[in-house]
């Protein structure tokens, strides 16, 4: 998170044009491990006991240890080009994927006044509260945000953003206000883990907006989201475009609510969530509670799903050592419920345990 | 001023939970209370009260006065300033304040730029700065 003089020695040495600009370099990484102690996995399925720790990636912990399925590393690239423009690009290489390295954000900011910052290009859909950091486990307590509420398989778009930075008496505010759409060819969720199909996911007319009021130890965070569905799944070799109710199309609309205080050493994290997707309601929660002493932070977190058909939720017990400047260790345990119903399970009970090292740089 | 700037480098170490004094350009004419500098240290404000621009200027990690600013100023731990960071600069809405690795530094920074807001070691204060609050 540190300039480096490195870094922009290096660029002026790769880049033949003469360039003016101050770039930047950070980053972050997690290396985890974990496995599943017992589990029921699903008969129906053939699934062994399984944990799917991470929904969109298809993070998933089986009985013996891996450290896979969590692990990742980000770097991001940051060229500012003075008077307010300025482009990042981020790069990240996911144990889930092999480590295959991608740009995850690449996108273009102009800040037009203290207020004001207009953004364009490929970034996270800021849907839940951890959505847009859900990569970066330092800058939260957990292993990870609570799985059984960061379940959507699109967490990417590509679009317009303009985000804002007020002040209301003695509240800071600040927000972000989206539009964009994502055309995700083979979505890994669906085509992976729940289909067995190669499936291309759109969601398209999206539009959005978030809004955050922070006052010392509180924070109230608004979000809201619409967006238009379609989809094709692969039968051999042709993709089907998929019907609901005879419609080639889904709105879904999403909204929640987050309450977060950190007073003293309490820290308490909560969110709520609904997605009317053509009227299915998939509603999600998680509530946690942390203690935090010295550099030492034990939490216990409770997060659950419910719709028609998919239902099932996750107690966590762990503890964050920050153990350096940079880094923190995590070590949690997590016991999964599937009450999945209608061929709706997702992968079975889990009780499993997981460990980890989160960095910045 | 050679050897002042040796002798303070000297007392740095030792001068943890030592008062911390918020300095600014001495032409600065502005007055700020400790919500402001938590406002100007956490990205949420860019301005000085009186509505010139304002740059924040932070020290290092590797400064022992750096934690003692984040506990009393801010009123955090380091560990939790740099988690608030990491949100921030990995979701594109914000960049922490410029590091540096020395009071001097600062000192210097500061004497030179009216928009510069930065803190020293209270001991370390010279007359090219104005005070603008001291942190006990």
């Amino acid at each position: 998170m540190k300039p480096s003089l490195l870094g922009s020695a290096l660029m002026f040495s790769l880049v033949a044009i003469p360039v003016s600009a101050d770039i930047n370099i950070s980053g972050f990484a997690t290396i985890a491990g974990g496995r599943v102690l017992s589990g029921s996995g699903v008969a129906e399925f053939g699934l062994e006991p399984t944990f799917l720790a991470n929904y969109p990636l298809v993070g998933v912990y089986e009985e013996e240890w891996s450290f896979k399925p969590e692990s990742r590393i980000g770097l991001q690239l940051s060229a500012d080009l003075a008077d307010g423009l300025s482009m990042t690009g981020q790069i990240v290489a996911r144990g889930a994927d092999d480590f295959d390295a991608s740009f995850e954000w690449v996108y273009l900011s102009y800040r037009l006044n203290d207020t004001w910052t207009i953004q364009a290009g490929k970034k996270r859909l800021p849907l839940y509260y951890y959505s847009d950091f859900f990569d970066v486990g330092y800058a939260y307590l957990w292993l990870r945000p609570p799985a059984d509420n960061y379940t959507w398989q699109i967490f990417n778009y590509t679009g317009v953003n303009a985000l804002f930075n007020t002040q209301l008496g003695s509240w800071d505010v600040s927000g972000n206000l989206y539009t964009g759409r994502e055309d995700d060819r083979d979505n890994k969720l669906l085509s992976d883990f729940f289909f067995g199909a190669s499936t291309r996911e759109i969601w398209k007319d999206i539009i959005g907006g978030v809004v955050s009021f922070n006052r010392d130890w509180l924070d109230v965070r608004l979000t809201y989201m619409t967006y238009v569905n379609e989809r094709f799944i692969n039968e051999d070799g042709v993709d089907v475009q998929q019907t609901w109710d005879g419609n080639t199309e889904r709105r879904g609309k999403f909204a929640g609510i987050s309450f977060n205080i950190d007073y003293n050493n309490i820290v308490f994290l909560s969110e709520l969530n609904r997605l009317d997707l053509d009227g299915s309601k998939f509603d999600t929660y998680m509530v946690s509670l942390g203690y935090r002493v010295d550099s030492f932070t034990p939490y216990v977190s409770y997060a659950d799903f419910d719709s028609d058909g998919e239902v099932h939720n996750t107690t966590s017990l762990g503890f964050r050592y920050d153990f350096h400047s940079s880094a923190a260790f995590k070590l949690q345990y997590d016991k999964v419920e599937d009450n999945g119903y209608d061929g709706l399970m997702v992968a079975g009970d889990s009780d499993s345990v997981t460990f980890g090292i989160d960095l910045v740089f | 001023m050679k050897t002042l700037f040796v002798v303070s480098l000297l007392l740095l170490p030792v001068s943890v939970n030592a008062a911390i004094a918020v300095v600014v350009h001495p032409s600065n004419q502005t007055s700020l209370t400790q919500d402001d500098l938590v406002r100007l240290y956490t990205g949420k404000l860019s301005a000085f009260p009186d509505g010139n621009s304002a740059v924040p200027v932070n020290l290092a990690d590797s400064v022992a006065l750096r934690a003692d600013f984040d506990q009393k100023a801010l009123g955090r731990s380091s560990s939790q300033i740099k988690a608030y960071w990491s949100k921030l600069v990995f979701t594109g809405k914000g960049t922490p304040p410029k590091e540096v690795a020395s009071d001097n530094e600062v000192l210097t920074l500061v004497a030179n730029n009216p928009n510069l807001i930065g803190y020293v070691s209270a001991a370390a204060v010279s007359d090219k700065v104005k005070v603008l609050l001291t942190l006990e």
